[in-house]
């Protein structure tokens, strides 16, 4: 397992992420990240929150526009994701956290998927959603902001990764 | 001034806490800040694209409903974003990127401002599902999501522009 990681990092693309000193390799990267994340999280939880009951005069339906935009920055993330991951595949492959912020991104997009085909339907624009409806947004804010926290807390358990020089640990 | 300021709150018992004296505040708040960020950017979104002409479906007024949330993520994010700067001042007073980051913050604040005081707020209340949004509320709209697309790229470029952490 341990060589096949490695091999991976060797490679010419997982070196020039981690190691060119250019703003448009790790940074941006994980900038691309940032902002896929703000609009994946951000506009799931705005429907999440419509869900279950803020803003209810606002009809849900036209709401599953916005589904293009988060399918958009899913991919985005998940691009970006798989190259800060073979950047950085030995270390972060082998960090237990990063298994949880992957369950965590399983189930919520399992939930937006589940949304728009349960709950985006005929039957949407009753002014009181059913209680599975609302357990699935609820689901879905729980899960989101758990792969966040994984996300975040990778750089904290675990063996160290990221761009060297870059001091993700507390002294 | 700033120096005085910083070396004040460098100082303090808080300072020493969230920089590592309390090891599990700094985490803590970088994951705050995430979550704060998502908040914001995902309630202004929505507000924004529906202004630019996607999900013309909703009527523009009750998506106000849904502000108190971004402003929560917005509070949430400076009160974190305040602790990270008590904890490490040195590392932002001289950071190009830190002052980037805030000139845009200051920026999308105006960007708010000017959206009210012109009187374009009343304006847009007003508009229903499947009407086309003014131009100059438009423009508003297109500057916000720059901006604050923009405050997330020099908070990312901190460590990397400006050499923090």
């Amino acid at each position: 397992m341990m060589p096949l990681l490695a091999s991976i990092e060797n490679t010419a693309f997982a070196a020039w992420v981690r190691e060119s000193s250019s703003l448009w390799a790790y940074p941006t990267i994980l900038f691309m990240h940032t902002v896929g994340l703000g609009f994946l999280v951000g506009l799931n939880v705005a429907i999440d929150l419509r869900i279950l009951g803020v803003a209810e005069k606002l009809p849900l339906a036209p709401f599953e526009k916005f589904y293009r935009v988060m399918w958009a920055a899913f991919w985005i993330n998940a691009l970006s994701g798989t190259a800060l991951l073979v950047a950085d595949a030995s270390t972060k492959l082998t960090n237990r956290v990063f298994y949880i912020k992957m369950t965590c991104i399983l189930f919520a997009v399992i939930s937006m998927v589940l949304i728009r085909r349960r709950v985006f339907g005929a039957a949407a624009d009753r002014a009181g959603l059913a209680a599975p409806a609302r357990a699935l947004a609820a689901a879905s804010i729980v899960l989101w902001a758990g792969a966040i926290t994984a996300g975040r807390l990778m750089a904290y358990f675990g063996p160290v990764s990221g761009a060297p020089g870059l001091q993700n640990r507390l002294p | 001034m700033l120096q005085a300021l910083s070396t004040w709150l460098h100082g303090t018992k808080l300072s020493w806490a969230v920089a590592g004296g309390v090891p599990w505040i700094w985490p803590l708040c970088e994951t705050l800040h995430f979550m704060g960020l998502a908040l914001l950017v995902g309630i202004v979104g929505v507000f924004d694209l529906r202004i630019l002409g996607m999900a013309k479906g909703l009527p523009v007024g009750p998506i106000q409903r849904l502000m108190p949330w971004a402003i929560l993520g917005f509070v949430i994010n400076l009160i974190t974003g305040s602790l990270f700067f008590t904890g490490d001042p040195f590392q932002y007073i001289h950071n190009v990127a830190f002052g980037f980051k805030l000139l845009f913050i200051a920026l999308a604040g105006v960007n708010v401002i000017v959206f009210y005081v012109t009187g374009l707020y009343r304006h847009v209340d007003g508009i229903g599902p499947g009407h086309d949004a003014p131009l100059a509320a438009k423009l508003v709209a297109a500057a916000s999501l720059f901006l604050w697309i923009g405050v997330m790229y020099w908070g990312r470029m901190l460590p990397f522009i400006g050499n923090s952490f």
